[in-house]
């Protein structure tokens, strides 16, 4: 075990000093750039979007029955990640009027149909548990 | 005026037995096995593009490059869910005390420190490769220079904390993921609904999802379920663009009646017409095309072979061949095809594609098709070819 760590500290090490030189010799524009992306998506995760998923969850778990718990913290997962992935092609962000071949999906149509069939899959998970939790 | 102060919250405030190793270490060896993925297809497309002498390309199989820039995407897709739900596992470890005594004080920050270099990069990593793939560049920094470092970082990082954690990690993983011999002190008061199977079995889901609805932009068949997919597949002749023209600027001179190509060799040149390579021997070969930003796409190319257009100049067999377009702007305006793949039977100078002439937008009047290279090599709008001698 000793010997694994130490190996794998090592390699970590020394891998991160190749990135880190890696980055320094991109000169400072690009470092400041990168820093203060490499910044904020910690900032935005920790101080935005964890506190307030801890919070609407809170607010969930108050306000559901029992039965509906699993499901609903299920579906949220699943549809929670999987928008905040296509949040890019939602925007349209990287459209180009002269290139038809690039984002060319109805996205939000799409969204509705992958969230019609999460929440239609909960609710209908959530249904089997109430009539399991009305037999008991 | 009054003051509304809010407490920070202690590591025990969380109740969720969700929150704990056992469902830490197994969402973080998925995780870890993505990041390997990415990290090794990522070294690999960054050599393929570098064209570094010590690291030769194989031309064969020619889909290799369209498997490995593929799993990249996916990879780094299903990372997304994973992340997310490890990072909300162990959330309240941001909220943990730093210990009194001196020694535990300094171990506690640089763990602490490399945890934050770990998420950093790694929420980094993601959000600017998936801004990627969809063509989006918000920021002010090189995309592939910077991925390509910060990846070393995030992979470094990762390889620490496993070193850090290896102790916890086995001991979680050799029991059973809902045993309350798990349970963190001050946890195990509420579940949050589901149990810890529950919640891996949901996050595997949304990981395969994750992929599913985004990967039929490399994979054909899924084309019909990927509604988040960057590119339907749809494109002139099938098979999808990325710069245009318009966008290259290169709409008049790749129009214009008065273009030639031209093929040197040292103090030999050659300039030939559009009508002139179309009279040479043509050959056929159906080749994938793979972008770096994991879209790809199968297609009959028809063309010059490149070591034909080689020969007509005496050029060296096994050289290789400097490309240069009419681009005038841009750092892919000239690539080096290297001797290997210039021997190769399948590398062409492609003139049509799936018999008809090539669009404008596909590189007219031609452009390099060659098996197993990366798409922003695949050089569009061909103004000469340069055999290194």
């Amino acid at each position: 075990m000793t010997i694994t760590r130490g190996l794998f500290l090592t390699l970590g090490l020394a891998a991160g000093a190749v990135g880190a030189l890696e980055l320094l010799a991109r000169g400072s524009h690009n470092l400041i750039s990168a820093t203060t992306w490499l910044v904020g998506g910690v900032l935005l995760h920790d101080f935005v979007f964890a506190p307030l998923v801890v919070m609407l969850l809170l607010a969930g778990m108050t306000v559901l029955p029992s039965w509906a718990r699993p499901a609903a913290a299920a579906a949220s997962v699943v549809l929670v990640t999987v928008t905040l992935l296509a949040v890019p092609v939602l925007g349209r962000f990287g459209a180009r009027p002269d290139n038809p071949t690039l984002l060319d999906r109805p996205y939000a149509a799409g969204w509705l149909v992958f969230a019609g069939l999460v929440l239609g899959c909960a609710c209908g998970w959530a249904f089997v548990q109430r009539r399991g939790e009305g037999r008991q | 005026m009054s003051q509304l102060k809010l407490p920070i919250p202690r590591e025990t405030d969380f109740k969720s037995r969700l929150r704990d190793p056992a469902v830490a270490s197994r969402v973080g060896l998925w995780l870890g096995v993505c990041f390997g993925l990415a990290f090794l297809t990522g070294l690999y497309s960054h050599f393929a593009q570098a064209d570094y002498t010590w690291f030769p390309l194989p031309t064969r199989p020619s889909w290799l490059y369209r498997v490995t820039q593929g799993v990249h995407v996916a990879a780094g897709t299903a990372a997304v869910p994973l992340l997310l739900v490890k990072l909300w596992t162990v959330f309240p470890k941001l909220f943990a005390r730093p210990p009194r005594e001196k020694r535990a004080l300094v171990l506690h920050g640089l763990e602490r420190a490399s945890i934050g270099v770990l998420v950093a990069t790694a929420i980094f990593q993601l959000a600017t490769g998936l801004a990627n793939t969809s063509g989006w560049y918000p920021w002010a920094f090189s995309f592939r220079a910077t991925h390509y470092a910060v990846a070393w970082l995030a992979i470094g990082a990762l390889l620490v904390h496993i070193a850090v954690k290896l102790p916890v990690i086995t001991g979680a993983l050799r029991t059973d993921v809902d045993a309350a011999d798990q349970d963190r002190p001050g946890g195990a008061a509420t579940t949050g609904g589901l149990s810890r199977r529950g919640l891996l079995r949901t996050t595997w889901v949304a990981a395969g999802l994750a992929v599913l609805t985004t990967t039929g932009s490399a994979v054909p068949f899924l084309r019909s379920v990927s509604v988040f997919g960057v590119r339907s597949g749809r494109g002139p002749d099938g098979v999808p663009i990325n710069k245009t023209a318009r966008a290259a600027g290169v709409t008049a001179s790749a129009l214009s009646g008065e273009y030639l190509l031209s093929v040197s060799a040292g103090d030999r040149t050659r300039t030939l017409s559009r009508a002139e390579l179309e009279a040479l021997p043509q050959h056929t070969a159906t080749l994938p095309i793979a972008c770096v930003e994991g879209w790809s796409a199968v297609a009959e190319w028809t063309g010059v072979r490149v070591r034909d257009l080689v020969a007509l100049v005496d050029g060296p067999p096994g050289a290789a061949v400097l490309v240069t377009s009419l681009q005038r702007r841009g750092h892919l305006r000239r690539t080096r095809l290297p001797g290997n793949f210039v021997q190769d039977a399948d590398s062409l100078l492609a003139l049509r594609l799936d018999g008809e002439p090539l669009s404008l937008d596909h590189g007219y009047p031609c452009r390099i098709i060659a098996p197993n290279r990366p798409g922003a090599l695949q050089t569009k709008w061909v103004g000469s070819l340069e055999v290194e001698t």
